[in-house]
């Protein structure tokens, strides 16, 4: 009896710092990962994008998609903090994963890199296209450009695309400028202008467009130019975040270590954009930067330091919240001179920048506006790339009590006036109607 | 036509103008200081016409202690008035202090005066809604 009680307890030890391993709201970055491949050749094949994840601390666990035994939870909690799909052409997943299993992954806030291929199936577009992202019909239509394809492309059917047209966002791409070109060579796809979840990462030039390389074009091509999108990101309401790319050879060592030049620019890259673009986006999907955390939001009466439990009209009041940052090993800071605050009552009484004092604290202060009712501080922030923060607070206003008005109103003056006039009035009139013989 | 009219107005004044004339004196003091009441309301009348009617209760205090003089005024009038057969047996005295005491028990200058420096909360949250 004691040793089986000891050994659980023993166990229940070890358990407790796998627990911690997982992503939690004070460490948000990602730990486990699971890789879905269709071919394990692509182990070796894709060997620097994933060395460079382990070396950033992530537990990647290589499993084919056709695996068996896969599965995302057990016993309700899940295994795995992220998820990478490099298995363009698989139909079925084995074990217990299939499209809704994968929905309900990024629902409960973890994140996903997709990656679909020349022969991408259905169930990879489906996966997509839960995720607000449209592949091109035509399973064997690919990206052709005739004026920005890069000049080492050797079957010369203008695939292999450079393409530069990145998003310009500091969040998902880095500070640092991505000087070279990107190596393309995929299938494309479209997102809806209307949603305003997804972004396009990496967009085609304008002469791009979306058709099979090697049949001739019956007719004009439906995917065309700029509204083609080689990768795209979203990000969900609860700030999951997916990658979704058109291609896996963007993803290759063979186009991370060629050469690019893009027909018809005279630069010659020795080394192709891919490797930066692919490691900075890993960094923001498995939210190693741009994830925020706010604070609560604090107010109160200027000169006073307690919450009141409600303001009267035309208070001066003190706004103020912390927001952090997360670098990828700790919270810093943010610094940002665009977030702002609204009194809210069915509609913005008072919108005011906050500003900062570099170390994490938002603050204001404004006047409580001439109208009494219930109101709520609202911040609300949805910075390209950052995690949305979506905050409010609640706090009723009243009007002035009777005893807190001026004592005399200077535009009542002549009514007091005539109030006096008309005692001395009835003063003087006793008098001379009395005394008037 | 029009001459005939107008002839007739001036008439009418003038025959007005003297038969005032012979009303006795206290009578026309107590006229006078109904023209002077009425008077000074319909400048507060003015007044709030101008600016608006913030603070709402000073103004109807101002006015209606105006018109409620001139009322106890012209009713003083009525009693001492000697051609008045049904106030015959009254003493004028008696009818000014009864006049003073209505003034006194209408007690508005008090009521007014209160009411119209403090202002209450419901006319003024009507004005600023």
């Amino acid at each position: 009896m004691m040793n089986l009680s000891r050994s659980v307890a023993l166990i229940s030890l070890f358990l407790l710092p796998l627990l911690s391993l997982s992503f939690s709201v004070d460490n948000p970055t990602d730990r486990r990962v699971l890789v879905l491949l269709d071919d394990l050749s692509l182990k070796s094949s894709h060997s620097i994008f994933f060395s460079t994840l382990k070396s950033r601390g992530f537990d990647l666990d290589f499993k084919l998609a056709e695996d068996s035994k896969l599965a995302l939870q057990r016993y309700g909690q899940y295994l795995y903090d992220g998820l990478i799909i490099f298995a363009p052409s698989t139909e079925r997943f084995g074990g217990s994963l299939d499209s809704k299993a994968i929905a309900d992954f990024v629902d409960s806030g973890r994140d996903l890199i997709l990656s679909a291929d020349t022969s991408a199936s259905d169930l990879i577009r489906g996966i997509a296209l839960e995720c607000g992202v449209d592949f091109d019909e035509d399973s064997s239509a690919m990206v052709i450009d005739h004026s920005s394809f890069s000049v080492s492309d050797v079957d010369g059917d203008h695939t292999l695309i450079a393409a530069d047209d990145l998003v310009k966002s500091h969040a998902i791409l880095g500070k640092t400028k991505i000087e070279a070109p990107v190596l393309f060579r995929g299938v494309a796809h479209s997102l809806n202008p209307t949603n305003n979840l997804v972004l396009k990462v990496l967009s085609a030039s304008p002469s791009a467009y979306s058709a099979n390389p090697s049949s001739k074009l019956s007719s004009p091509p439906q995917l065309t130019g700029s509204a083609i999108s080689l990768v795209s990101v979203m990000q969900a309401r609860n700030n999951a975040r997916v990658v979704i790319s058109g291609s896996l050879q963007l993803f290759s060592d063979k186009l991370f270590r060629s050469g690019v030049q893009k027909a018809g620019s005279p630069n010659k890259y020795e080394k192709s954009g891919n490797e930066q673009f692919v490691t900075e986006l890993s960094k923001w999907v498995f939210h190693e930067r741009g994830h925020l955390k706010a604070g609560s939001l604090v107010h109160h009466r200027v000169g006073e330091t307690d919450e009141p439990a409600i303001y009267r009209i035309k208070d001066d009041l003190e706004f103020s919240v912390e927001i952090l940052e997360w670098s990828g090993k700790s919270w810093e800071p943010y610094v940002a001179d665009d977030v702002q605050v609204q009194f809210y009552m069915m509609s913005p009484y008072v919108l005011k920048t906050l500003s900062t004092d570099k170390k994490g604290l938002f603050h204001t202060s404004f006047k409580v506006p001439d109208v009494y009712g219930v109101f709520q501080f609202k911040v609300e922030y949805e910075k390209l790339g950052y995690t949305t923060l979506s905050l409010s607070k609640q706090i009723p206003v009243r009007p002035y009590r009777h005893n807190e008005y001026e004592r005399f109103i200077p535009t009542a003056y002549p009514y007091y006036g005539a109030c006096f006039t008309t005692m001395a009035g009835f003063f003087v009139f006793s008098f001379v109607y009395l005394y008037h013989k | 036509m029009v001459k005939s009219t107008s002839k007739d107005a001036q008439d009418l004044f003038r025959s007005l103008h003297s038969a005032y004339s012979a009303t006795p004196t206290n009578l026309k003091i107590i006229d006078m200081y109904v023209v002077f009441a009425v008077f000074t309301a319909l400048i507060q009348v003015a007044y709030m016409a101008l600016v608006g009617s913030f603070p709402f209760n000073s103004f109807l205090s101002g006015v209606l202690s105006c018109v409620g003089t001139a009322v106890l005024a012209v009713c003083l009038r009525i009693q001492v008035n000697k051609e008045n057969k049904e106030f015959k047996s009254h003493p004028p005295l008696g009818s000014y202090l009864e006049y003073s005491y209505r003034i006194w028990h209408q007690n508005e200058h008090l009521q007014i005066l209160y009411s119209a420096t403090w202002s209450s909360t419901w006319s003024s949250s009507t004005s600023s809604d």
